[in-house]
């Protein structure tokens, strides 16, 4: 194989690699980008004001400490989300980049049984699958959909689940520990390498029409959701 | 050059050179996205630019290295000298690379990756290459010659056992 056979071999290897992207959520995802660049600004305005909200803030934290305080403890600050858990006993989930690797869906697992939710984190499609459905009577129906923008009406999951929304560092999602049905957890499948992008609808990726990240109820069980 | 035109002719050349040099699909159509969302924020200068193609690479490449420096502080990464996740050599059945030919190209040390990448993919001459990369053109010669050796003992190895 001379030189020209061989660089001919090596461009015909990736000759079918097309590109998915169309030009319009370039420039969507730019302008995004140009948005963001503009918030330090903004801030910098804003920064006398927003110390005197701080101090506000602060002030009430300090004398309303059981309102305000975690449960845990504990703002867990990882590698591609935080968990946070907020003054109304809810769990904020943030995620920052997108998730590749199964050690991340493992700290963000092991993140929310320490908050108190029992939940199963796997890639869609990699199910655990000592995991079954949580049926709720009278309906008997698996309750599980992907989460969409806009809530989950007649679910079960409405209640657990806030809507997701977008916050100012990142993409979100809030959990409501309170509401899950005595005896079930949560299973929460994520797309691998679908780009959670701060800015952007979370947990749908501008544009596509794939749920990125799937939530369902199961039953409850140390080999599940871990308690 | 209007942006829509260039993104159309350009985007899947652009694509193919930071896979060779990064290995894995899902991560260079991410870091290229980002790049043309970078060429678009700044089109101004970038479509003046002599190789926009050469940018908009050069912006994908320097992404994936900083996106590696910041998973290295925030996780622990088991290869610290790859500066991409793992190929997906051998992946799904109908996935458009030829896997045999893309692990020879991981095996390739990553600068002679990126000469490959700028080189063969883009097709850029030995001095743009040298610019783009901020190395002498010599070096990139020099890398560029090791890498044809390297791949073609790797894709040939019933020739290595031939009796001489």
């Amino acid at each position: 194989m001379n030189d020209n056979e061989l660089i001919t071999t090596v461009r015909q290897s990736v000759a079918d690699v097309h590109t998915i992207t169309p030009v319009g959520q370039i420039m969507s995802r730019g302008r995004a980008a140009r948005a963001r660049r503009r918030i330090p600004v903004l801030t910098g305005a804003l920064g006398v004001a927003a110390a005197t909200v701080l101090a506000v803030t602060t002030l009430l934290t300090a004398s309303h400490p059981a309102a305000s305080h975690p449960a845990s403890g504990h703002d867990a600050r990882l590698a591609a989300f935080a968990v946070t858990r907020q003054a109304d006993g809810s769990i904020q989930v943030s995620m920052f980049h997108q998730l590749r690797d199964a050690a991340e869906l493992q700290q963000l697992q092991g993140t929310l049984r320490a908050d108190g939710i029992p939940a199963s984190v796997t890639f869609i499609g990699q199910q655990n699958p000592a995991c079954q459905a949580y049926r709720m009577p009278p309906s008997d129906q698996p309750i599980s959909r992907s989460v969409r923008q806009g809530g989950f009406p007649n679910s079960p999951l409405s209640g657990v689940l806030g809507s997701p929304f977008q916050n100012p560092v990142g993409d979100a999602m809030v959990i409501h520990p309170a509401a899950l049905p005595r005896g079930s957890g949560l299973q929460i499948a994520v797309m691998r390498g679908i780009p959670a992008r701060p800015g952007g609808p979370w947990p749908y990726p501008k544009g596509s029409g794939h749920a990125v990240v799937s939530v369902g109820l199961v039953n409850a069980s140390p080999q599940c959701t871990g308690s | 050059l209007d942006f829509a035109e260039f993104y159309r002719r350009s985007a899947d050349e652009c694509l193919r050179a930071v896979l060779v040099s990064v290995g894995d699909l899902d991560t260079a159509q991410d870091l290229v996205d980002e790049a043309f969302a970078r060429a678009w924020g700044s089109w101004r200068t970038v479509g003046r630019h002599p190789a926009p193609v050469a940018w908009v690479v050069r912006t994908a490449l320097n992404s994936n290295i900083s996106r590696w420096r910041r998973r290295r502080r925030e996780i622990s990464v088991p290869d610290p000298g790859m500066l991409a996740d793992p190929p997906m050599v051998g992946g799904a059945a109908d996935s458009p690379i030829d896997p045999r030919i893309m692990a020879a190209l991981m095996r390739l040390p990553a600068r002679q990756r990126q000469v490959v990448a700028l080189r063969l993919i883009l097709d850029l001459d030995t001095g743009r290459t040298a610019e783009v990369l901020g190395i002498a053109p010599g070096t990139v010669m020099a890398h560029l010659g090791r890498a044809l050796g390297a791949l073609r003992e790797d894709l040939m190895p019933e020739r290595q056992q031939e009796p001489s």
